[in-house]
C-alpha cells in the first residue's frame, strides 16, 4: 500500500507528460470549421483547421477573411477582432456572420487600473490579448503588429494550437509563419461606367500558399459570391 | 393573495416600430417573427415562423428588425400613464406591466373601476392595452391575455382563479415563460392538456416526478401565485448608491456607473445565495428630477441584466421629448439600485438542445478575462443604430453592459433594414464596404487635365475624376500630396442632406463610389470642397 502511494508521489512529475500523451487523438481533419463551397478546395483539409494560422492579404483581403469565416461563426461560433476597428459591420452580415456573435477589443489604451505602461504599450499587451481571446473564441481576426519578437510570436502560435481557435491574419502576418497564405491577387470591380451604375459584382483571383499546402493554387471566384 | 392587476399591450414590439393594427408587419429577430400586427395574423402570420415562410403566407408583410431598446423607449409614455394612477408598479417587459390592485382599487372604487380607469387613460395615449384583474401574477396575466379577445378588462373575483384556471389549456405555462417547452410538451403527452388537469394530481407525486420545475407549474395551475416572495422585506443596506460628484450627461458614463453597483448588488446577493427579482432603479439629476421604475423578471436578475434595465430605463427617459413636463434638463448625478424582492437563488437548468451553448459560455467567460487585461470600454460589441453612411450604421457599446446570454440581441441584421421598406431611404445598394475608416482619408480629386474636380450645389460635376491622389500631413501644416491612383470606374455623385434642422449636427455631401487600376473600390465623399475616402471595399 505504502508502496504504491510512493509510485504515485515519485510520478507527479509525469503526470503533464503522461496527460499529453493520453489525450484524445483528433486527426486535423475532424477538427475543421466550416468554409464557403467555392473556398473549400484552397485548403488540403476542406475547412479551417482549428489551431492553425491563416493569412489574407491584397486588394480584397477583408472581404476574403469575413466570406471564409460566415459559415464557422454562423454555425455557433464566436469571432473576435482584435484591434480592427474598422470591419464594415454591415458587409460582414451581408457576408452571413451573424452580428451578436461578434467582440471587438482594442488593446491600445492603458490596461485596467494602471498608469500608461513606459515602452509601446500596444505591442506588450497585443501576445497576451490574443492568447486569452483564443482561450474562449473560436475565431479571430488580427493584425499582427511590426516589430514583435519572433520568439513572442512562435509562443502564442503554441498556445493558440492548443486552444483549438482558428486565427485570421489580416494583411502582412511579419515573421509569423502562417499555416495558409490566402493572397487576393487581383480584383476587378465591374458595375460603374462613366459615373453611372453602382459596384455591383467583384472577380478576385485568390492564390494560396504555406507551409501546409502541398503546393501553390489559384481560384477564381465572385466576392461577393452570387 | 395579492390582488395584481396585470396591463398587457397586444403585440408591442410591432406596435412600437410605428405600425397600426391594418398594416400587415412583422418584427423578426434572428429570422424569426417576434410579433406580428393582427392584420398579418389574419393572413396566416405566426410567432416564430421563419422570414421566408411569413412572406409566402403574407407576401406584402412589411418586415422591420427587432430592437428592444425602440419597445422599452416607446413603452415610456404607457408606463407614466399608468404610475399616474398607481405610482408602484413593476415593468417585467416593454409591453407588459403588473401592479398591486389593492390601494388604488379601493381609491377607484372597485376592481371593475379601477380597470376602466386604466383603460381609458392609456387609450388615450392611442394605443389598446389589455387589462386583466386576478389573485397572482399568473393568473393575473392569463386574464389580461384572455381580455383582448373580449375587447373589455377581465376580472377574476378574488378566490376565483382554482375555477378560471382549471379549464384553460396547459400552454399557458409556456405562453407567460412560467415553464420551457419541453416540460409542457411533456405534460401533453401524459395527457394533462389543461390546467385543471395538472392541479388534480397531488403535489408530492409532481415534485417527485418532474422536480422543483414541475412542483412550481402545479402551484400555478392551482391558481395559487408562483413563488413566494421572500416574506421579509430585503435589509436596508441592500441599496446601493452611486452619488456623481461630476453629473454625468452621457449615458454610456451612467451605465459604467451603474455597472459598478450591479455587479456588487449581484455578488452581495449571490453571496447569500439569493437572487433578486424585483429591482427599482432611481435616477435623480443635478436639477433634482428623478425617474425611479421599478422592474421585474421571475427568472431572477444578474448583474447584466440589472444594468440593462437602468439603460432602458436611462434611454427612455432622454427619449422623451422636449417640454414634457419630465423631460431631463441636467446630467444625472444619483444612481440607485434597490433590490425590492429577493428569493432564494435556484440556478437555472441548462438545456440540452437549444439555449445557451457551450461556445456561448466559453466566450462569456473570456469576455469576462479580457476585461481584466484591457478596460472594460475596449472589449465591445456592435448594436444597430441606424443611418446612411456605413459609418453611422452600427455603434459598439461595452461588452460587459449587455447581457450576452439573451438569444435575441438588439443587433439588426442589415439585410432587412436595407430591405425596399427599410427605415433609411438613400443608402448605398449591397455590396457594402468591407472596411469602414473611423478616422476619414483625405484625397484629392483630379480630372484629365490636372484641375481639382469639384461638385456643385445642385450635384453637378466641374470634370471627369480621373485621378486620385492620398494627402498626408494635417489641417494646421497644410496637405502634401502622397502616392495617386487612376481611376478606371466611378460612379455617382449621390447627394445626401441629413438633419438641416439642426445646424451642430447638419450635414450635406455627395457620395461616390470610384475604382482604381489596383483593383481597390472606394466610397468618397465630398464635403465642403473637399474629398475624403470614407469606407474601402477591400
Amino acid at each position: 500500500m505504502e508502496l504504491a502511494i510512493d509510485r504515485a508521489f515519485t510520478a507527479t512529475p509525469d503526470l503533464t507528460g503522461l496527460a499529453e500523451r493520453i489525450a484524445p487523438v483528433s486527426l486535423a481533419r475532424e477538427r475543421t470549421l466550416p468554409v464557403p463551397p467555392v473556398l473549400a478546395d484552397l485548403f488540403p483539409e476542406g475547412g479551417l483547421v482549428r489551431g492553425r494560422w491563416l493569412s489574407c492579404s491584397g486588394p480584397s483581403a477583408t472581404s476574403l477573411a469575413l466570406a471564409l469565416v460566415a459559415p464557422a461563426i454562423a454555425a455557433g461560433g464566436w469571432l473576435a477582432l482584435i484591434d480592427l476597428p474598422t470591419i464594415g459591420l454591415d458587409a460582414a452580415s451581408e457576408y452571413g456572420v451573424p452580428l451578436e456573435r461578434i467582440v471587438r477589443i482594442d488593446t491600445a489604451g492603458p490596461a485596467a487600473g494602471t498608469a500608461v505602461p513606459p515602452g509601446d504599450p500596444h505591442h506588450r499587451r497585443w501576445p497576451e490579448v490574443v492568447a486569452a481571446a483564443a482561450d474562449g473564441f473560436d475565431v479571430l481576426i488580427v493584425r499582427v503588429p511590426a516589430h514583435l519578437p519572433p520568439a513572442v510570436l512562435r509562443k502564442l502560435s503554441t498556445r493558440v494550437q492548443r486552444r483549438g481557435a482558428v486565427v485570421v491574419v489580416l494583411g502582412d502576418p511579419g515573421s509569423m509563419a502562417c499555416d495558409v497564405e490566402l493572397d487576393t491577387v487581383s480584383a476587378t470591380w465591374t458595375g460603374v461606367v462613366g459615373g453611372a451604375g453602382h459596384l455591383a459584382e467583384r472577380r478576385v483571383t485568390v492564390g494560396s500558399s504555406g507551409r501546409r499546402m502541398p503546393g501553390r493554387c489559384r481560384r477564381e471566384l465572385l466576392l461577393p459570391g452570387p | 393573495m395579492e390582488r395584481i392587476v396585470t396591463v398587457w399591450c397586444p403585440d408591442w414590439s410591432v406596435t412600437a416600430a410605428g405600425f397600426g393594427p391594418e398594416t400587415p408587419a412583422a418584427v423578426m429577430a434572428a429570422n424569426r417573427v417576434v410579433s406580428r400586427t393582427p392584420a398579418a395574423a389574419a393572413d396566416g402570420v405566426v410567432v416564430g415562423q421563419r422570414q421566408r415562410q411569413a412572406q409566402r403566407r403574407c407576401p406584402d408583410v412589411v418586415l422591420v428588425d427587432h430592437d428592444p431598446a425602440r419597445d422599452a423607449r416607446r413603452f415610456e409614455v404607457v408606463v407614466r400613464t399608468i404610475a399616474e394612477v398607481a405610482p408602484r408598479l413593476d415593468v417585467v417587459e416593454p409591453g407588459w406591466v403588473h401592479l398591486p390592485a389593492r390601494g388604488p382599487s379601493r381609491y377607484f372604487g372597485g376592481d371593475r373601476a379601477l380597470a376602466d380607469v386604466l383603460a381609458e387613460r392609456i387609450g388615450a395615449t392611442g394605443y389598446a392595452p389589455s387589462i386583466g384583474i386576478a389573485d397572482g401574477r399568473f393568473v393575473s396575466g392569463i386574464a389580461a391575455r384572455s381580455a383582448r379577445r373580449r375587447d373589455r378588462p377581465l376580472v377574476v373575483d378574488p378566490g376565483g382563479s382554482p375555477a378560471f384556471c382549471s379549464d384553460l389549456s396547459i400552454g399557458w405555462l409556456q405562453t407567460l415563460g412560467e415553464a420551457d417547452a419541453e416540460l409542457v410538451e411533456l405534460f401533453v403527452r401524459l395527457g394533462l392538456r389543461r390546467l385543471g388537469d395538472l392541479a388534480a394530481l397531488p403535489v408530492e407525486d409532481v415534485l417527485g416526478r418532474f422536480g422543483r420545475s414541475g412542483a412550481h407549474a402545479h402551484r400555478l395551475a392551482s391558481g395559487v401565485d408562483g413563488r413566494p416572495s421572500s416574506s421579509t422585506d430585503p435589509a436596508p443596506e441592500r441599496r446601493l448608491d452611486e452619488v456623481l460628484d461630476d453629473p454625468l450627461a452621457q449615458s454610456s458614463a451612467v451605465v459604467f456607473a451603474a455597472k459598478q453597483l450591479a455587479d456588487e448588488l449581484a455578488g452581495a446577493l449571490a453571496a447569500e445565495g439569493r437572487v433578486c427579482t424585483r429591482l427599482v432603479v432611481l435616477l435623480e439629476t443635478e436639477h433634482g428630477e428623478r425617474s425611479e421604475r421599478s422592474w421585474y423578471r421571475a427568472e431572477g436578475m444578474s448583474a447584466s441584466a440589472m444594468v440593462e434595465r437602468v439603460r432602458w430605463q436611462l434611454d427612455a427617459w432622454m427619449a422623451l421629448p422636449r417640454g414634457s413636463d419630465q423631460e431631463i434638463t441636467g446630467g444625472i448625478s444619483l444612481v440607485r439600485l434597490t433590490p425590492d424582492e429577493l428569493r432564494a437563488d435556484e440556478g437555472a437548468q441548462l438545456g440540452l438542445w437549444g439555449g445557451q451553448t457551450d461556445a456561448d459560455r466559453r466566450a462569456a467567460r473570456a469576455i469576462a478575462r479580457l476585461g481584466a487585461l484591457v478596460p472594460e470600454e475596449a472589449v465591445t460589441v456592435p448594436m444597430w443604430n441606424g443611418g446612411r453612411l456605413p459609418g453611422d450604421r452600427y455603434r459598439w457599446i461595452p461588452a460587459s453592459t449587455v447581457e450576452l446570454d439573451r438569444q435575441q440581441r438588439a443587433v439588426s441584421p442589415a439585410a432587412t433594414a436595407s430591405g425596399p421598406n427599410g427605415p433609411w431611404p438613400g443608402c448605398l445598394p449591397s455590396p457594402s464596404p468591407a472596411t469602414v475608416l473611423v478616422d476619414p482619408c483625405p484625397i484629392e480629386v483630379v480630372d484629365d487635365d490636372g484641375r481639382s474636380v469639384s461638385v456643385s450645389g445642385r450635384g453637378m460635376l466641374s470634370g471627369t475624376p480621373s485621378v486620385l491622389r492620398m494627402l498626408t500631413g494635417d489641417e494646421m501644416s497644410g496637405w502634401c500630396p502622397g502616392a495617386s491612383r487612376r481611376i478606371t470606374g466611378w460612379a455617382g455623385p449621390w447627394p445626401i442632406e441629413e438633419r438641416w434642422w439642426e445646424p451642430t449636427r447638419h450635414r450635406r455631401q455627395a457620395r461616390f463610389q470610384m475604382v482604381t487600376d489596383d483593383g481597390c473600390g472606394y466610397l468618397v465623399v465630398a464635403e465642403h470642397r473637399r474629398w475624403w475616402i470614407g469606407a474601402v471595399y477591400d
